[in-house]
């Protein structure tokens, strides 16, 4: 039976007083390739940045493999300690947006000096960046700098860079959102052959039909709820008439 | 006096020239980082204490700075003032005033950086020395280097100031011979040096920005 690789509970966040995530449960198993979808401020990203431990949270619990990362006590969101958080900082990846690249550092090195500082030896790591390269159609680039790269490249280099240091959890936030769609279509197929791969996946994307064809389960978001959860099927022909718009208003 | 004794009596004070600017590069450029930290502190009040250092130290005349570094031993403390205690006393002083500019050129640098670098260092785990030393320096420096330019260039004509606490640099001892010769060359010589100095100085630091443009940010 696949265990629980993530799981959420009653997850708040707020900003300045503003509450941008309400009451957020979500448990993602082995091998299940989850998409977010809902609109521009309705917590997504934010959800992803609580999740990956970007920002902190203000209540409810966060695990990764049954460990606990975060939970409450006496109404206070408490983090785990030092060494158990870079446990669990192990567990998963993420690609950002803007990809995030360093850009002083060849694309080479952007993917193996994480994987060395994590302990693997440097030909280990050098094999391990050489091989996703080849995989991901960069080998010509890893001699190549940031800045030398389309976008479409700069973001397959940084979901190499993430799957390099062989996280059993990989989120996205908005992969696609800063390409165009020829670029797009690059970094999907990218995505796609991660997904036949069982490649546990969180992706949170505006690219309806993509995360109608790839995803296992589909969450719909709106002002801090999940307002809807459901495989693409269910969420594709649902009656609730606010998803069916916000579907729509994507897909034509 | 022989135009060859002057040339070798001003080299010599070049030599101290040289020194004074090679050491206050030497303490200036990592404590303006040190000071740079402590300015961006979390804690309110070690911010606000360094911006007041740093306010002083651009606010006061560097003169003025290096006469009381040199007194101080004797007004506050009564100790007496060792003749060695001069150059001390001038690597001091500078170091503290150039600390504090270099220390607002590392601030803007480091504050220019995008947020987004040190996220994917944080999510790539690296710890905080990593991610300064290996992600965020690298790339502030390329960022600076022009203004320490400025600074650096600065600091080779600033080091005349030491005259005033009668340090034997090449400043003082051009102002000594044309005083007692009663003639203006030694000091356009001086001038001439201090240019070519410049010249090395500014050649070395286009050489480290290409260094550095092997990428774009």
């Amino acid at each position: 039976m696949a265990m629980n690789l993530l799981e959420i509970s009653h997850m708040k966040k707020g900003f300045d007083g503003v509450s941008v995530l309400e009451d957020i449960s979500l448990s993602v198993k082995e091998g299940e390739v989850v998409s977010i979808i809902g609109p521009s401020g309705s917590g997504k990203s934010t959800l992803l940045r609580c999740a990956t431990m970007l920002e902190t949270m203000d209540g409810g619990t966060l695990a990764y493999l049954g460990k606990n990362a975060a939970w409450e006590e006496n109404g206070r969101c408490v983090y785990a300690g030092k060494a158990q958080l870079r446990e669990i900082h192990r567990y998963f990846g993420l690609v950002f947006q803007n990809f995030n690249l360093f850009p002083h550092y060849s694309v080479l090195k952007n993917i193996t000096e994480p994987v060395v500082l994590a302990g693997v030896s440097k030909k280990e790591a050098q094999e391990r960046a050489l091989r996703l390269l080849d995989q991901l159609g960069l080998a010509d680039k890893k001699d190549a700098y940031p800045f030398q790269l389309s976008g479409g490249q700069s973001q397959r280099v940084s979901i190499a860079r993430a799957l390099a240091l062989e996280p059993k959890i990989l989120f996205f936030d908005e992969p696609t959102s800063a390409l165009d769609p020829e670029l797009t279509a690059e970094v999907l197929k990218v995505i796609r052959d991660l997904a036949q791969t069982h490649m546990t996946m969180i992706i949170v994307t505006h690219e309806m039909q993509f995360a109608r064809e790839l995803s296992d389960r589909v969450i719909f978001m709106e002002n801090g709820f999940i307002r809807v959860e459901g495989t693409p099927e269910e969420l594709f022909a649902t009656n609730n008439a606010r998803v069916r718009d916000f579907i729509g208003k994507f897909t034509v | 006096m022989s135009f060859g004794t002057m040339i070798e009596q001003l080299m010599e004070g070049m030599g101290v020239t040289a020194a004074i600017f090679v050491l206050t590069l030497l303490f200036s450029l990592p404590l303006g980082l040190g000071v740079s930290f402590l300015r961006m502190s979390r804690s309110r009040i070690v911010a606000f204490v360094s911006k007041i250092y740093i306010s002083i130290m651009r606010g006061t005349p560097l003169m003025l700075q290096l006469i009381c570094i040199y007194f101080a031993p004797y007004y506050v403390f009564g100790i007496r003032i060792s003749s060695s205690y001069r150059f001390i006393a001038v690597i001091i002083g500078f170091s503290l005033n150039y600390a504090a500019y270099f220390a607002e050129i590392y601030r803007s640098g480091i504050e220019s950086m995008p947020v987004g670098q040190y996220e994917a260092a944080k999510v790539l785990g690296y710890g905080k020395g990593q991610t300064f030393f290996r992600i965020i320096l690298p790339q502030v420096i390329k960022r600076i280097l022009p203004s320490v330019t400025n600074e650096v260039i600065t600091l080779v004509k600033d080091t005349s100031l030491a005259f005033v606490i009668a340090t034997a640099e090449m400043f003082t001892i051009a102002k000594q011979i044309a005083a007692k010769e009663t003639n203006l060359v030694p000091l356009m010589v001086a001038g001439v040096f201090y240019y070519i100095f410049n010249l090395i100085v500014a050649w070395v630091m286009e050489r480290m920005e290409k260094h550095y443009s092997y990428y774009r940010n």
